[in-house]
């Protein structure tokens, strides 16, 4: 009973978050909102027994996402003048479709197919790591995972493509020395989070995440100067994940018997998930950051 | 059971909210932030898909916890993208 | 295995490899791209001898693994891809002196091509999701481009791009609640006719016409196209539109219930008649003709939809070989009809079709690469496009559906009126518009090529034939 009053409050707050997030009339108070609503679906998928899913939302939907939003925020300054959106048609429509979503949602049988999660389970023990959310994302459904780095490394690049500099200002000297002592923390912590994700909740992403949170409270403060894509080794740490997803891939290519595009050996299977991991944090990290800082501030490049 | 329901519903109900913040905007970074709800809204619906061997006493399904990581990261470098252009378009002289 | 692999790999490798080296960009491109080519060529002749190959990635099995699969189709438009891939960047190498793409085109298009290449040989629900939000962003990333005139219409793209991924994410996890399963070949024939699966595949469908800008759908594709440079909206225009179209005829030809079969052929022949239509007319009204050749893009797609409703609907052979010969040659002719215009509007400094008068006096190459193409998009014989089209009315014919018949006449028929607006007034030679400079030769070589390709499909009408004919 008392589980179900939590789930009855959580879901009430995430949609009033969500609808005053749409309808408020400042944006300042929608952005604030939306990462309000980011920090209780963490809750959520707390409640939901998705451990991976909470580290992960709480790093990006409260952290990054709320970072990238404030940037361009920033912007909207003396850009007004809308006209009042209409309320009542958009309303309507949308009503009459959530009605039929809803319709919908509820024909879902009770009754779970277990068959995909049973197949896991048993291969469970050869696929190199214990803990089934990272055995799928780094073995069984790894060519996902290579698509999703590339999806990263593409919004680095597209954005790359639309630079637009925010000056930062000079660090404030409590939060310069606050962000000296909170990163050590946030690599250790992110250190850890890479490590546990072969046993238990934790992984590239969520490690990289979080130290990309690391990263950008420093480079907010002035620090890291080196921190840019012109840099080459910044620029091979990026692209790191990749080089060591598709070389292993390779790799297991070319081994005896072995002639299926991304297959690990049992016997290396761990190894190589955690290599892989391990460059993926890095370059997740890396990614997350530049796209949130950009680069930093040099005369205006040619176009 | 009945909060298993809870939150399919409350996934419907995001993904209206969600749809209706695209089409009302007025400004474009709302847009963005709706997509996201949207995003939110499948999200919920594939965690609480997860969830339903809970029910029956065996864990939670983990593939579908995989995918909603990658649509996660997916979603986040989509927005990032996009907020890069908006940010661009807003910051050109006009 | 390995020319799959490689196909995709390729690519990826090698744009992973300029972005870490960008002075060595070209070099690398030029030899990945034309290494390439035999490969897919050799991996089509393989398929076609040895017959329809698989592979479930990481050695996992069904079910838990993810599916590619290669038949005739597939491999055709592999190499297509890489054909198209190559030609295009050929042109961007070519006026690299007079008006340079920034250096970010080549790593771009090369993650383009595998993200293309990853798409045609998936079998997942889900990964062709991943695979479609890749593509997405590259394409806009490469419609960015073009500096900032296309930034709106980038963004405008991104964001229909976006809400049509999600549209397709949330019908997979629909499918995914009924099913548990994510493999396509897995879920043929067991999809029950059940609202859950109405609604899933309603919406898969409406996301995938909103990417593949199936009209009335299409509001972000003309911006999109038209602001972004001319070789990347070859691309676009040739195949970045395909790949959903293809998911669309993954989904209605193996997933969909016969329940659902006639109200789909229904909605998507609607669809088409309007985009046969409506993109046709609003082709002949547009001032500018990068938008002309975009809305005939948005027309030209409704034959290929067209042909999937009759797919649908009567399950002849001859309208599984119309749609992808439309798919086919309209890559080839599109391609030839955006370098070739890109030309003209570069060197005549024309962005109004106006401006084209004399074209054919001052560029009678770019001129006759754009009126050789054209004749594809009109459906003339003995081009590419006239074996599609006439593979259609073969079929229309055999299935007495005498209204469509007539539709497709009229829809050809504004097809040639706005080709011909520009190839008229091309041959109005009282006051041609002056050049800016002096035409260069190879990049007008280069629009032909794709053009005269067309053509020659027709000779190679048979094999195609029988290979596509195979699919059903």
């Amino acid at each position: 009973m008392g589980l179900l009053l939590f789930d009855v409050v959580l879901c009430a707050l995430l949609l009033t978050l969500a609808g005053a997030a749409m309808l408020s009339r400042q944006l300042v108070h929608a952005v604030t909102l939306f990462i309000a609503f980011g920090v209780m679906m963490a809750l959520a998928w707390a409640r939901l027994q998705a451990p991976d899913l909470a580290l992960a939302e709480a790093a990006i939907g409260a952290g990054l996402t709320g970072a990238l939003c404030f940037t361009a925020l920033a912007r909207y300054a003396g850009d007004a003048g809308y006209p009042k959106p209409k309320l009542w048609l958009p309303l309507v429509f949308v009503a009459a479709v959530s009605a039929l979503l809803l319709y919908s949602v509820f024909q879902i049988p009770a009754q779970p197919t277990t068959e995909l999660s049973e197949r896991v389970a048993e291969h469970l023990a050869v696929s190199g790591v214990s803990h089934p959310v990272t055995a799928v994302l780094l073995n069984f459904r790894a060519w996902d995972t290579l698509l999703e780095l590339l999806v990263l490394l593409l919004a680095l690049l597209g954005a790359r493509q639309v630079p637009s500099q925010l000056p930062l200002h000079a660090g404030w000297s409590l939060s310069v020395s606050w962000s000296r002592l909170l990163s050590p923390m946030l690599l250790l912590l992110s250190a850890y989070l890479l490590w546990r994700g072969a046993a238990a909740p934790g992984g590239a992403f969520q490690a990289g995440a979080l130290l990309a949170s690391g990263l950008v409270i420093l480079r907010l403060n002035q620090q890291l100067a080196w921190l840019s894509w012109q840099n080459f080794a910044v620029r091979t740490l990026v692209l790191a994940g990749l080089i060591a997803f598709v070389m292993a891939g390779l790799a297991s290519l070319l081994l005896p018997g072995q002639l299926v595009w991304l297959s690990w050996p049992v016997a290396l299977a761990g190894g190589i998930i955690l290599l892989v991991e391990t460059f993926a944090t890095l370059a997740i990290a890396l990614t997350l950051a530049l796209l949130v800082v950009g680069e930093p501030e040099q005369e205006p490049a040619d176009a | 059971m009945l909060s298993f329901y809870l939150y399919l519903a409350t996934a419907a109900l995001l993904l209206g909210v969600g749809s209706l913040g695209l089409w009302r905007g007025p400004e474009l970074l709302r847009r963005i932030l709706a997509l996201n709800v949207i995003g939110a809204g499948i999200f919920m619906l594939m965690v609480s898909l997860a969830y339903r061997p809970v029910l029956y006493g065996e864990p939670a399904d983990s593939v579908l916890h995989a995918l909603v990581l990658t649509g996660l990261v997916v979603a986040v470098s989509a927005t990032a993208f996009a907020l890069a252009l908006l940010g661009r378009l807003l910051a050109r002289p006009q | 295995m390995w020319p799959a692999v490689l196909l995709v790999t390729l690519p990826l490798a090698a744009a992973l490899l300029m972005l870490l080296w960008p002075r060595r960009a070209r070099v690398l491109h030029f030899a990945v791209a034309v290494g390439l080519l035999p490969l897919a060529v050799s991996f089509l002749l393989q398929v076609t001898v040895s017959g329809e190959q698989q592979w479930f990635l990481g050695n996992w099995g069904p079910l838990l693994a993810i599916r590619w699969q290669a038949d005739g189709l597939t491999t055709l438009l592999l190499l297509v891809s890489v054909t198209l891939h190559l030609l295009v960047s050929a042109y961007v190498g070519s006026i690299q002196r007079r008006n340079p793409l920034p250096a970010a085109f080549w790593p771009l298009s090369n993650l383009l091509l595998a993200s293309l290449q990853a798409l045609w040989l998936s079998r997942d629900l889900f990964n062709l999701y991943v695979c479609l939000e890749l593509l997405g962003m590259v394409a806009v990333a490469l419609v960015t481009l073009s500096g900032d005139k296309a930034l709106r219409p980038a963004l405008d793209y991104l964001l229909y791009s976006l809400f049509a991924s999600l549209c397709y994410l949330l019908g997979v996890a629909l499918i995914y609640a009924g099913y548990g399963v994510l493999d396509i070949p897995m879920l043929a024939g067991q999809l029950e006719a059940n609202w859950l699966n109405a609604v899933a595949l309603t919406l898969m469908t409406l996301g995938l016409m909103l990417k593949a800008a199936c009209w009335p759908l299409h509001l972000w594709l003309p911006a999109a196209h038209a602001s972004a440079p001319a070789p990347v909206s070859a691309l676009l225009s040739a195949l970045v539109v395909k790949g959903p179209l293809f998911i669309l005829y993954l989904l209605w030809t193996t997933l969909a219930p016969a329940a659902f079969l006639p109200a789909a052929a229904y909605l998507l022949a609607s669809a088409a008649l309007g985009a046969m239509l409506f993109g046709g007319i609003a082709a002949i009204r547009t001032p500018y003709s990068k938008s002309l050749v975009a809305y005939s893009t948005v027309a030209q797609l409704g034959y290929a939809t067209l042909a999937l409703a009759f797919i649908l609907r009567f399950n002849l052979p001859e309208f599984v070989a119309a749609m992808w010969l439309f798919v086919l040659s309209h890559a080839l002719a599109k391609a030839a009809c955006f370098l070739a215009i890109g030309e003209l509007q570069h060197t005549l400094g024309a962005r109004q079709v106006e401006q084209l008068k004399g074209a054919s006096q001052t560029m009678p190459l770019a001129m006759f690469a754009f009126a050789v193409a054209g004749g594809s998009l009109i459906g003339l014989p003995p081009s590419g496009g006239f074996l599609a089209k006439w593979a259609l009315l073969l079929g229309l014919w055999q299935s007495q559906q005498f209204f469509w018949l007539l539709a497709l006449v009229v829809a050809t028929l504004l097809s040639a009126a706005y080709v011909f607006r520009v190839v008229v007034l091309a041959f109005d030679r009282a006051a041609p518009t002056a050049p800016d400079f002096s035409p260069q030769r190879l990049p007008q070589y280069l629009a032909l090529l794709p053009a005269l390709l067309v053509w020659v499909m027709a000779v190679f009408s048979l094999p195609l034939l029988t290979l596509l004919k195979q699919e059903l």
